[in-house]
């Protein structure tokens, strides 16, 4: 067990070195390159505890997706964060406050149920075969709703983003392929010289 | 084999003694895991340049050694020996970043690709998902090295780049979801085992072609090269690079292709299974070896064939012909089980 | 399990190691003579105009977007798939359900004509 634990202090060092990189870091685009070292360092701690699926749910999504997404925002959007990070400064208290209560909230919760989890009674061999086994049973409602959010953050994604766009060519491939020689060609016989 | 290994094991635990024996052996099979993939890297660019050359009836490379064989070497040790460039407006250590994102997603998919029912590095319970997961961080080498350039052409060439592998990627996982539903594992070893009786190709081909066209899309390759259309955006999101950081891009591109490949073999034509019994002499490992080695050359194939698509053709067909075709397959397959197994009585 | 996972730890340093030692050796060996119209970024040999960081169409979040929200269903999708077996009729019926809701998105995605690109 000595190798998981020295590999453990390496994970959870970089998580934690990554995490103070997204706050501090001047750049918003390595800020968020930060995160991301802080997504693929909690993925190792995932699989530390046995949690594989979870790993790689973590790396497929939040990385492979949501990371990427922060990324074009950051990168495209053209803000001058220089500005903003001015401003921030006047949020500081607040964020202490908000980070206060989370914290109280964290200690409470691990005061209460000391390294206590959900325990289902399922075959722990294969966590994504018990995954999939609690949550298309007991979770069934959850997850239905599940994708009710995914529908609206859908929905909410096109509305408030997409505009119509107008004189632009758009290729069309059914009336494309619905044209005949008939209505696209017209024969005309021109005498010559008249021709114009 | 298994008295050769033994031996092995013996004399190694005498020479390190047991704890580091276990340490040098994981070495020792990554070494003999990153060999004979390096290999394939640098020897698929030959064969592309001798498939094309001959399909477009020339010889290609044909003067550093016999045949040519020597000339992925000799390219090798012309980008060695170039200079790197740091271009002065380039985000510096951002710009050395990202050939390296490009090139470890790529080969640390590696891992979980089973040779033979023995032959994996690691064999883990999330196979499939492990290299979906870890082919989705390759769009970090191509997003940054985009920005990080600090080029008008770099950039354009990567959000286009990025936005088209995401695309395809989603079309990608859906195309194996109906494979997982056949297996009900995740693990690749299990996936070719299953394929005793049938390969995956004859009940799932329409989702053999669509992962084929979005792996062929995923890896940016013609006729979906669009992020390198050198008509429009020089050479896309590596405009800035060369040398070797050039370089680790190319090996990047082409340790996907041959990934790729590998992974339809074993997902969809069988792995090492032949395929007539009668065959069972020759190694199961040429027969994984020629199956991956077909997928390569369609890809060269296609690339000589099919002119490049056109951005809006391109999301098209990711979105709006492969994503529903594929939800549908899935229902499907969902279905047929269902009925099959209600046949069979719960 | 871990003893699976640990080689990949290994894999991951040895390919860390191949990519920065091709690019550092390649760096140390390589020429170096620098000068400011080799360094500037590349624009067919006209001197930059411009900024370089503009904004971008819209679209390219909305694709990210799009992409996030079937990246999550597939994340659904696969502990489904493997528990099929066991999970007998009812998943299947909830998986459809699940998946129908997600088609509404879809078709309106589709009619917003957000997927359209010119």
């Amino acid at each position: 067990m000595m190798v998981a634990d020295v590999i453990f202090y390496l994970f959870a060092t970089v998580t934690v070195l990554s995490a103070l990189g997204v706050v501090g870091a001047r750049n918003p685009v390595h800020s968020v390159l930060f995160l991301v070292l802080a997504f693929f360092s909690t993925a190792g701690l995932f699989v530390l505890m046995g949690a594989e699926f979870l790993a790689a749910i973590l790396v497929m999504v939040y990385m492979g997706a949501v990371a990427i997404l922060f990324l074009f925002v950051v990168m495209m959007l053209d803000v001058d964060f220089s500005m903003l990070r001015r401003e921030s400064v006047r949020y500081l208290p607040m964020g202490f406050v908000v980070g206060a209560v989370m914290l109280a909230e964290l200690g409470l919760m691990m005061a209460h149920h000391p390294g206590e989890g959900l325990h289902l009674g399922l075959d722990n061999t294969d966590n994504t075969l018990a995954i999939g086994q609690a949550l298309y049973t007991r979770f069934l409602y959850p997850f239905e709703v599940a994708s009710l959010i995914l529908l609206v953050a859908l929905i909410g994604a096109v509305a408030l983003t997409h505009r119509e766009r107008k004189r632009v060519h758009r290729q069309d491939i059914s009336t494309q392929l619905a044209r005949t020689k008939e209505d696209a060609v017209e024969l005309r016989k021109v005498a010559s010289g008249e021709g114009a | 084999m298994a008295e050769i290994l033994n031996m092995v094991h013996e004399l190694g635990e005498g020479l390190f003694g047991p704890l580091l024996w276990s340490l040098v052996w994981v070495v020792i099979k990554v070494v003999l895991l990153l060999a004979p993939v390096l290999f394939m890297v640098t020897y698929i660019t030959l064969a592309e340049r001798k498939v094309i050359g001959a399909m477009q009836v020339r010889p290609g490379p044909n003067r550093v050694g016999f045949f040519g064989v020597l000339q992925p070497l000799a390219d090798a040790v012309k980008l060695i020996f170039k200079e790197t460039i740091l271009p002065e407006k380039a985000d510096k250590s951002l710009f050395l970043l990202a050939p390296l994102l490009t090139l470890v997603p790529a080969l640390l998919s590696w891992a979980v690709v089973p040779f033979s029912p023995e032959l994996i590095l690691a064999d883990v319970n999330v196979g499939i998902l492990y290299i979906l997961a870890i082919s989705s961080l390759g769009a970090y080498g191509i997003i940054i090295s985009g920005w990080a350039s600090n080029s008008r052409y770099a950039f354009l060439g990567s959000m286009r780049s990025v936005a088209q592998m995401v695309s395809y990627e989603v079309s990608m996982g859906f195309t194996l979801i109906p494979v997982i539903l056949i297996t009900g594992s995740l693990s690749l070893v299990d996936v070719v085992e299953q394929q005793k009786d049938w390969w995956n190709i004859i009940p799932l081909a329409p989702m053999f072609f669509i992962y084929f066209i979005s792996v062929v899309a995923e890896t940016n390759r013609s006729p979906f090269d669009l992020p390198e259309a050198e008509p429009e955006l020089v050479a896309g999101f590596f405009t800035e690079y060369s040398a070797m950081s050039s370089g680790l891009f190319f090996m990047g591109e082409y340790a996907n292709i041959v990934l790729v490949s590998f992974l339809g073999a074993l997902v969809f034509l069988g792995g090492w299974l032949p395929p007539l019994s009668i065959l069972d002499f020759i190694p199961g490992i040429i027969w994984l070896g020629l199956k991956a080695g077909f997928l390569m050359f369609v890809f060269l194939w296609i690339r000589a064939t099919f002119p490049r698509y056109r951005y809006d053709q391109l999301m098209r067909l990711g979105w709006k012909v492969f994503l529903p075709v594929s939800l549908f397959w899935i229902f499907l397959t969902g279905l047929v089980l269902q009925l099959t197994r209600g046949i069979g009585g719960e | 399990m871990l003893e699976h996972y640990f080689p990949i730890l290994v894999l991951l340093g040895a390919a860390l190691a191949i990519g920065g030692g091709a690019m550092g050796f390649s760096y140390l060996v390589g020429p170096k003579r620098p000068y400011h119209e080799k360094l500037d970024q590349y624009e067919c040999g006209f001197a930059p105009l411009g900024r370089i960081r503009m904004r971008f169409d819209v679209r390219f979040y909305l694709i990210a977007i799009i992409f996030i929200v079937f990246d999550i269903e597939a994340a659904f999708l696969f502990p489904w798939a493997v528990a099929f077996e066991s999970i007998g009729l009812i998943g299947f019926i909830e998986m459809m359900l699940f998946l129908s809701v997600l088609l509404v998105g879809y078709a309106y995605v589709w009619k917003k004509g957000a997927l359209e690109w010119e």
